[in-house]
């Protein structure tokens, strides 16, 4: 015997009718997103399990819709995309006005992710970051987390063992470097299995490649 | 003064534009852009973009101060993180007959001072934060026009507050 | 009084035994995964709720157990007022830290609504401007799916949804839960 789902209030409910010309409709307190301090939320916490258990749903559904490790991870990516754009901006209002600055080349794009970035997400600076040594990719450059946070709730089946759910964070970082003009495509990947008694069996690299026209804007700026 | 901002997206497309006129001083806040200015305005922004990718590459600041003008429209620029650019078009209005002297230091009628920099750079910051209160949004997508009724009022009163 | 001692544990619990992420991580993440829903749907906001909640469901099931281990209850609560306490008090202090308020009791005990003076899934958030999100969306729908998920696992069958949001125009965020009926030994119906 399910209950019917009742009807709002009608005090608290808005007769006019409805059409996209009417706009929003706000609380009578006409608090809105624009009201809200951006700072209020910046030291605010959660548990780690309540990420957890919404990032598996995340993974589960995206699995549902592709066929394939490579589909899944490109999807997680995709959804790891636009918070990157919104980190970037988010976190550069609260930077104090002597460092609120653009990133202008590679070097500094990266600084930025792995160190305010990756603290206000994980709460610590990425483990490393290296540029690639290879003269063929001159336009590679590698950031290492050893035990990435997302991964660290997720059971990934033995038939699915390539996988890496940091995809999700490759995205974030792709986003980042995106909005701030540094088009790359960003992937991650597992280097920590299959050693005895490693110190860091998650652990990830990813690896951020940016498109020819970075790396040649680096190079004309480089020279004046 | 009256001024036209705009905001542009990455693909040089614009996001916001709003017309407005100085509010200090017993200014009553109404833009006075001659009918074929109009027109001219969104060009002039347009074409000082060419200037904006130039400039932004040179200096790692997001008020990047006034970089283009043409005739009496002078461009101030701010750039967001993202690569979206806040242009402000400022053009001081022809002098009233009863200007007085005090009135030739002000703002409205002083587009390259100091004291506008700095009053323009208050204008884009508060827009700033306005700004990213909407892009925050997850339904909010990267290049979509913004059109909520809140946000441009948000801009108008730092237009009146600052300009 | 079941509230002061269920909120005391709360906080005793976030506190001590809880490990905790930056709040917006989670805000971000909610907020991409609605956003791939409405996308995913074109916008059948009617099938999106569906689609959290099912994902509640699947949360629920499996956070039960979390929350039984950490709040450390030897006990079933005695009746569905003390229930109401936990999941407020406890339950949603220990996963996401806030504490919702209990009221609106049916003179039979069997129906409650949870009122959200805060919410953290819903920071940043503002709705669509397309004349029917504010009609048909329920943002923080998953929310419904995890309470009945969980309530399932310890014999409870539960009907919630929301009422209202202060993302559709209303004054507050309420949510409306219902005690269909205690579940002896029968399986649980299957979710489809």
């Amino acid at each position: 015997m399910a209950s019917q789902p009742s009807k709002p209030p009608p005090s608290s409910q808005a007769s006019s009718a409805r059409n996209s010309q009417q706009g929003l409709r706000y609380p009578s307190t006409g608090k809105t997103i624009y009201h809200r301090p951006l700072n209020r939320s910046r030291t605010q916490e959660l548990s780690q399990a309540g990420f957890a258990y919404l990032f598996s749903e995340m993974v589960g559904y995206a699995q549902r819709r592709v066929t394939g490790i490579q589909d899944l991870e490109k999807r997680l990516n995709v959804q790891g995309h636009p918070i990157g754009l919104k980190l970037l901006d988010l976190l550069l209002y609260r930077e104090p006005a002597r460092t609120q600055l653009r990133p202008l080349n590679i070097i500094a794009l990266l600084q930025f992710i792995t160190t305010v970035l990756w603290r206000h997400l994980f709460s610590r600076p990425a483990d490393a970051l290296e540029k690639s040594s290879n003269p063929d990719t001159p336009d590679e450059y590698m950031i290492s987390d050893n035990e990435p946070l997302v991964n660290q709730y997720i059971s990934v089946p033995k038939e699915m063992n390539q996988l890496n759910c940091a995809a999700f964070v490759a995205g974030i970082v792709e986003g980042a470097c995106d909005g701030a003009g540094f088009p790359a495509r960003v992937t991650a990947h597992s280097v920590g299995k299959g050693e005895e008694g490693e110190l860091w069996p998650g652990k990830t690299v990813f690896l951020v490649k940016f498109q020819p026209e970075v790396v040649e804007r680096e190079a004309y700026l480089g020279k004046t | 003064m009256s001024y036209y901002f705009a905001i542009i997206g990455t693909q040089d497309n614009p996001l916001f534009e709003y017309e407005f006129g100085t509010a200090k001083q017993g200014g009553d806040g109404v833009a006075r852009f001659p009918e074929q200015a109009r027109h001219m305005n969104q060009f002039i922004v347009h074409s000082s973009l060419d200037i904006v990718e130039e400039v932004q590459w040179g200096s790692g600041q997001m008020y990047l101060k006034c970089i283009d003008r043409f005739y009496n429209n002078y461009v101030s620029c701010f750039m967001t993180g993202g690569n979206v650019k806040f242009l402000l078009l400022h053009a001081p209005s022809q002098p009233a007959a009863s200007t007085t002297a005090r009135a030739s230091t002000s703002i409205a009628a002083n587009p390259t001072s100091p004291q506008t920099e700095e009053a323009i750079k208050q204008f884009f910051t508060e827009t700033y934060e306005n700004w990213v209160k909407t892009i925050m949004s997850p339904f909010y997508q990267v290049n979509q026009e913004v059109r909520s009724p809140v946000f441009r009022s948000r801009v108008a009163a730092a237009g009146k507050k600052y300009l | 009084m079941a509230a002061n001692k269920a909120a005391r544990m709360g906080e005793e619990v976030w506190k001590t035994r809880v490990d905790k992420v930056n709040a917006e991580l989670v805000t971000l993440t909610y907020g991409t995964i609605v956003a791939q829903l409405c996308k995913d749907y074109e916008n059948d906001y009617v099938e999106v709720n569906k689609q959290l909640d099912k994902m509640g469901y699947n949360i629920g099931l499996r956070l039960i157990e979390d929350y039984l281990a950490k709040s450390n209850t030897m006990r079933r609560c005695s009746n569905f007022r003390e229930t109401a306490e936990m999941i407020a008090k406890v339950g949603f202090k220990i996963f996401l830290n806030i504490t919702p308020t209990v009221t609106s009791w049916t003179s039979d005990s069997k129906q409650f609504s949870l009122i959200f003076e805060e919410n953290p899934l819903a920071d940043f958030v503002e709705l669509p401007d397309d004349g029917r999100s504010q009609d048909e969306l329920w943002y923080s729908n998953i929310f419904c799916g995890v309470l009945r998920g969980a309530l399932e696992m310890v014999q409870m069958q539960v009907e919630a949804h929301f009422i209202s949001d202060v993302l559709r125009g209303n004054d507050t965020t309420e949510m409306r839960i219902t005690l269909i009926r205690y579940i002896d030994d029968e399986m649980p119906q299957d979710d489809d």
